[in-house]
């Protein structure tokens, strides 16, 4: 563009600007502020990663066929890194600077309804009437104190990686419970090979395994004094004294345990199902297929889901909730879905077809999620699940003990 | 002493008329730097001072009506096993690297003042490591340490004296004096730099006399390099506690403060108070006896300095 030709841009979009605030002095009446031209400008906010990324992409290309359909509409999205993101809407929720619309870790939802962070949708979600798609465990997470404060966004959960390489090599099949899973990852372990990788890492990351295991066995996560959680700690113990667990686990988090998986290190981890499409891209000669998870007493999952909820900063909150029912249709899903790599949270999403994918559609039915006085305090709650798990396979305490001082901590959250 | 207070009285008397003039400038001149220090050093430091002071939950945050408790959160936090604990480890942690951090500048120092060749190339090499992003050398001392694929355990095992993995981020100990050793590494060229510039300011002559005196290479060490260096070392040694005292990148990407509790120095145990648990007041309690540790040493290292000068 030349010179002169800038100048004029420059002059126009003043003058532009000028109309702009003029028109939206005028309108100032309305319930619904719009912008210059009649566009109503959305902003979301999410931690899926920058648009250049293969995860934050999939989200800027969902939102840009809604911006097709929807010529009116303007969808600005913004990238707050994970690690930021609840500190980030906290500060902003403080200094009056909200987005429209947030998309947050289903286990936040109750803390930001009840800080007053997130708007009641209960209403609009009665007029709407499609909660009963759901599958429960996951329309349980929108849910504060009998309210709906949000609407799910996908589900991703845990499910058995396995080397079909190794097992057929081993003579040995994805294991259905846990007794056979102790077994088969003996079996499996040779060398600087081990059996099975899990994510053990410090913080709540690492406790996902654990809390896996000791709901299979019939535990709960807040009494893990408890027979059932002394079963699971003591199988997870032996597993790695025996070798067929690494040691290592309580330094791995989910990223390293991938990649123990993907060089050959691991023949079967617990993941979840954010590593499908990685490893295909990144280790297209690997042969692995998913299993369900074992079971114990019962065979349950860890549910790890995002939520979408209008911000009581909002100032377009009917185009948020438009935005975010669009984003809810069977048909856009099954277009994004398999582009995110995440699972349907609704029964009514036409499956791609996928065999892994499949399974842990599959194993989604029986995922868990902390409820009610866990959820508020879930966080910090794993996070002392987890130091029972370091506590235990670093022989700093026996399992006992390890259960025992982590019932104390967890009784000492829950009663705040 | 006497000098000096004659010159003040000069000053005093002689007083030239625009006197009032010059420090209004002045003033207008250090203006943008005081209203942009008060922003972005002393509002904050102030808020989290009150906040100190507040029950502020998640909600007391949002809505900005937190109640005034007064020394509640500081009891609560020193009734806290694990804030104990991270006021310890924390301690320990600072004492030890500063002190492996200051002996290994200062040989390096030493070594790095006598002229040979390559001496230029070696000294770049070494601030690389001070230079150097703290994402990129916790990981690569993350990968270093790693029990299965660690460069450590495949030298040590090359060299015969490891026959297994050692997993030296997993066991509390080694833990500690991993994260010990990433610090050292960073930080001994940044001390060494500072002390080498206190080396090249001792006069040559003081050697030379020394040596024709009849003093050996250790007497001229501690008796003309180590007393000549006070000054620089006390500085050295201060900036080395603060920027130490204060780390929180290089524990939390290599260990996030585990395990279990090993490495959770004061600043990990004050962010997951705040932003892992939402408990604002307590979090902001700890960053303050964070923030009084290295302002007492300061005041102890300032008021040494006068003395220092006065006599």
């Amino acid at each position: 563009m030349s010179r002169s030709g800038m100048r004029d841009l420059g002059r126009l979009s003043a003058v532009a600007l000028l109309a702009g605030a003029l028109v939206a002095g005028c309108g100032s009446g309305g319930e619904e502020a719009q912008e210059p031209g009649g566009v109503t400008t959305l902003s979301l906010w999410h931690f899926y990663g920058p648009p250049e990324s293969a995860t934050g992409g999939a989200l800027v290309r969902f939102l840009q066929r809604y911006e097709q359909a929807h010529p009116g509409v303007k969808v600005e999205p913004r990238h707050i890194p994970f690690g930021d993101f609840n500190r980030t809407i906290l500060q902003s929720a403080a200094g009056g600077e909200l987005p429209d619309i947030a998309l947050i870790g289903a286990t936040s939802t109750q803390a930001m309804a009840e800080a007053g962070i997130i708007e009641d949708l209960s209403d609009r979600v009665a007029k709407w009437g499609k909660q009963d798609a759901y599958l429960p465990s996951i329309w349980q997470t929108t849910q504060v104190g009998g309210k709906t404060y949000a609407l799910p966004h996908v589900a991703d959960t845990y499910a058995v990686y396995y080397n079909t390489e190794l097992l057929d090599e081993a003579g040995v099949k994805p294991p259905k419970t846990w007794d056979e899973m102790a077994e088969t990852a003996r079996k499996l372990t040779s060398g600087d090979r081990q059996g099975l990788a899990v994510s053990g890492v410090e913080g709540e990351e690492g406790a996902t395994a654990l809390v896996i295991r000791i709901l299979a066995a019939g535990g709960d996560v807040t009494k893990i004094d408890s027979p059932a959680a002394n079963k699971a700690l003591t199988q997870f113990k032996q597993l790695v004294d025996s070798g067929a667990m690494s040691k290592g686990i309580i330094g791995w988090n989910e990223e390293d345990v991938k990649n123990q998986f993907a060089n050959g290190r691991a023949a079967m981890m617990i993941n979840s199902a954010t590593y499908v499409s990685t490893l295909r891209k990144e280790n297209p000669d690997l042969k692995w297929k998913i299993a369900l998870l074992p079971g114990d007493t019962r065979q349950v999952t860890f549910l790890a889901a995002e939520n979408l909820a209008i911000t009581s900063g909002s100032s377009h909150p009917d185009a948020a909730w438009d935005l975010m029912t669009w984003m809810q249709d069977p048909k856009a899903l099954a277009e994004y879905l398999p582009d995110r790599n995440k699972l349907a949270t609704r029964d009514d999403v036409p499956a791609d077809g996928d065999e892994a994918r499949s399974v842990f559609a599959e194993q989604l039915k029986s995922a868990w999620a902390p409820s009610g006085a866990l959820a508020e305090h879930s966080s910090e709650v794993f996070t002392h699940v987890q130091g029972a798990l370091q506590a235990a396979i670093s022989g700093s305490a026996t399992v006992d003990q390890a259960l025992a001082e982590a019932q104390q901590k967890i009784d000492k959250t829950l009663a705040e | 002493m006497i000098a000096r207070r004659s010159t003040g009285a000069a000053t005093a008397t002689g007083r030239p008329p625009n006197r009032r003039r010059v420090p209004l400038t002045a003033y207008l001149f250090v203006l943008p730097a005081v209203v942009f220090l008060a922003a972005t050093v002393l509002y904050p430091l102030v808020f989290n001072i009150d906040l100190s002071f507040r029950d502020a939950g998640l909600r007391q945050i949002v809505t900005g009506d937190a109640d005034f408790v007064g020394l509640d959160n500081y009891a609560e936090e020193l009734a806290n096993p694990d804030f104990r604990s991270a006021l310890a480890i924390s301690l320990i942690y600072t004492v030890l690297s500063v002190g492996v951090s200051f002996a290994c500048g200062l040989g390096l120092a030493v070594f790095l003042n006598k002229t040979f060749p390559g001496r230029n190339l070696m000294r770049s090499l070494l601030l690389i490591a001070w230079v150097l992003p703290t994402v990129v050398s916790a990981n690569i001392w993350r990968w270093i340490l790693d029990g299965t694929y660690g460069l450590l355990n495949t030298v040590l095992g090359g060299l015969g004296l490891l026959d297994k993995g050692v997993f030296w981020l997993v066991e509390p100990t080694s833990a500690l004096i991993s994260v010990v050793t990433a610090t050292v590494w960073s930080t001994a060229p940044f001390a060494m730099i500072l002390l080498l510039a206190g080396l090249q300011s001792i006069p040559e002559t003081l050697y030379e006399a020394a040596r024709i005196d009849g003093a050996g290479p250790w007497q001229r060490f501690s008796r003309i390099t180590v007393p000549m260096l006070r000054p620089v070392s006390m500085t050295v040694l201060l900036l080395l506690f603060v920027t130490t005292f204060k780390t929180f990148d290089t524990i939390y990407l290599m260990t996030r403060g585990g395990p279990g509790d090993a490495t959770t120095i004061l600043p990990i145990h004050a962010y997951l108070e705040a932003f892992q648990f939402f408990r604002f007041g307590t979090g902001a309690a700890a960053t303050t006896v964070m923030l009084l540790i290295p302002l007492a040493l300061s005041l102890f290292y300032f008021r040494s300095l006068r003395r220092e000068e006065a006599s």
